[in-house]
């Protein structure tokens, strides 16, 4: 199996937008979780999320990896946009649009539908 | 305890959860033009602060939280802070 870092890293890599949070899109477990997505689906972002309560390991190997601290994490294209309360100013501000679109293309909101993907444990 | 003890005590203890928080920030940010620390819920572990420094200048978002996140590095990490909202503003 692959080892969890790299489980984390090729999310990051190769997910469009992924948002690693606390619970599901369908069961956000959290109010910050809920806020970042709320955000990125007003945007109309193709959001890949990721639970990570599954396991205490999930979220320690991602803030080792990113150096941010907090649950929700939003990557965009492999960069680190930030947390809940960033996610919600760029979008309020019009600028995550921008962003999408230039990271992902104009036609980003035609891309996909949003998924869940899953970390295992090694 | 009468409940005029209580409430008083309460404030007490919402005014020593934020103290700690506001003197890293201070330290951290000398030359800011607001610093804020509110107890979101009155528990003492949800925080809100609010930030506005020079420091923020020419920084993406993400680099003046990352500044914030590092002078708070301790209560984040013994678990003092539960939740932290982050506000920052440059200049």
């Amino acid at each position: 199996m692959t080892d969890l870092r790299t489980q984390i890293e090729q999310i990051i890599e190769s997910e469009p937008v992924a948002l690693f949070m606390k619970g599901t899109p369908a069961f956000a477990a959290c109010g910050n979780s809920q806020r970042a997505l709320s955000a990125l689906r007003g945007a109309g972002a193709p959001v890949t999320a990721v639970d990570i309560l599954p396991n205490p390991h999930f979220r320690q190997e991602l803030s080792a990896l990113s150096g941010w601290p907090t649950i929700p994490q939003i990557f965009v294209k492999g960069e680190l946009i930030g947390g809940a309360d960033i996610i919600e100013e760029l979008a309020a501000s019009g600028e995550l649009e921008r962003k999408l679109a230039e990271a992902l293309g104009p036609e980003y909101r035609n891309g996909r539908d949003e998924r869940v993907v899953e970390l295992e444990a090694a | 305890m009468a409940a005029s003890d209580t409430a008083r005590a309460t404030i007490r203890d919402m005014t020593t959860a934020t103290t700690p928080l506001r003197e890293l920030l201070a330290e951290a940010f000398p030359d800011a033009t607001e610093l804020e620390v509110q107890d979101r819920t009155g528990g003492g572990d949800h925080f809100q602060v609010i930030v506005s420094s020079p420091r923020f200048a020419g920084l993406s978002l993400v680099e003046q939280h990352r500044l914030v996140y590092a002078a708070l590095e301790r209560p984040l990490a013994d678990g003092t802070i539960h939740e932290l909202r982050i506000s920052t503003k440059g200049p």
